[in-house]
């Protein structure tokens, strides 16, 4: 692909990952289980992977993140490391579970092992800055409530790339 | 495009281990593993909004320690035993003696009040800060 489209599409799904992001703290799951997300921005982040392999998604996790932060004015807090840990978390297990059997996880499955792992990575993150065990109580609430976020995630994946052309993906 | 032809069979595997991990994950008492900080922890006596009693609670181990505090409409006697602490008698003007029935307390929570004595009474730890903030 050429450098120039791939910096532009870069750009344009790192600006899909922010208004995602917005949009996310606009519906209040966080009134169910405290900490829940839609986790919608990680379906830029796996058709980051799909589209550009390691480097181009890495580029597109950070970018994110850091530019999320910024503009949500949370940038060195709490919660930008919360963000970071489960977004580099996330995207490492997706990325290698992608590569390494493409054929047996479809992008569901991907998709799913993404949102487990960012909640994972979170819960821990937060245990180290509190310092206090009874925090992973929540853990298993909200692997219960990422598995149908994952679901979806992935299904609006795969209906994206399949309907992208394929002077983009290459297949 | 049913989503039964997008799914793989070890997609389910995974998403039927994930579902049993946290059920099995649910049963598991994470609450009870608090930290028991009971070095650092200090008995507050407050009266009329100034700290006039601040004492360590790990002498109450052995025997029980006697405070007498004077308020406005006379004194309270608060007992400290063992890592807790009581009104144990409240003055006799007290209409309600709130204090006297809230009993012992023992951990960083709760907190007794007499409101007409003005006394508070409470458990705080000396290396309690705040941890950060975000909104």
């Amino acid at each position: 692909m050429i450098r120039t489209r791939k910096i532009v599409i870069i750009g344009l799904l790192v600006g899909l990952g922010l208004i995602m992001h917005f949009v996310e703290t606009m519906l209040p799951l966080t009134a169910v289980v405290p900490g829940a997300k839609l986790g919608l921005a990680n379906i830029v982040s796996l058709i980051g992977i799909v589209l550009f392999g390691f480097s181009g998604g890495l580029q597109i996790v950070l970018l994110r993140i850091i530019i999320g932060s910024l503009l949500a004015g949370t940038f060195m807090t709490i919660n930008f490391y919360l963000s970071l840990s489960g977004g580099l978390i996330s995207f490492f297990m997706m990325y290698f579970v992608y590569k390494f059997s493409k054929e047996k996880f479809s992008l569901i499955g991907i998709s799913v092992i993404g949102a487990v792992t960012h909640n994972i990575g979170q819960i821990v993150i937060a245990y180290i800055i509190i310092e206090n065990a009874a925090i992973f109580y929540y853990l298993p609430f909200l692997t219960l409530l990422a598995i149908p976020t994952g679901i979806s995630v992935g299904l609006v994946c795969f209906f994206t790339v399949s309907s992208l052309p394929t002077s983009l993906t290459g297949r | 495009m049913k989503i039964n032809d997008i799914i793989t069979f070890y997609d389910k595997i995974l998403i039927i281990m994930i579902i049993i991990a946290s059920l099995l994950m649910l049963f598991v008492p994470f609450y009870y593993s608090q930290q028991g900080d009971s070095k650092n922890l200090y008995l507050i006596i407050e009266s009329n909004g100034e700290e006039i009693k601040r004492f360590p609670l790990e002498n109450t181990f052995s025997e029980p320690v006697l405070f007498e505090v004077e308020g406005p409409i006379g004194i309270h006697k608060i007992e400290a035993y063992q890592g807790k602490v009581r009104v144990k008698e409240a003055p006799e003007d007290d209409p309600l003696k709130i204090c006297e029935k809230t009993g012992w307390i023992e951990q960083q929570g709760p907190i007794i009040i007499c409101v007409p004595n003005r006394i508070s009474i409470w458990i705080e730890s000396s290396d309690a800060e705040v941890d950060g903030m975000s909104w």
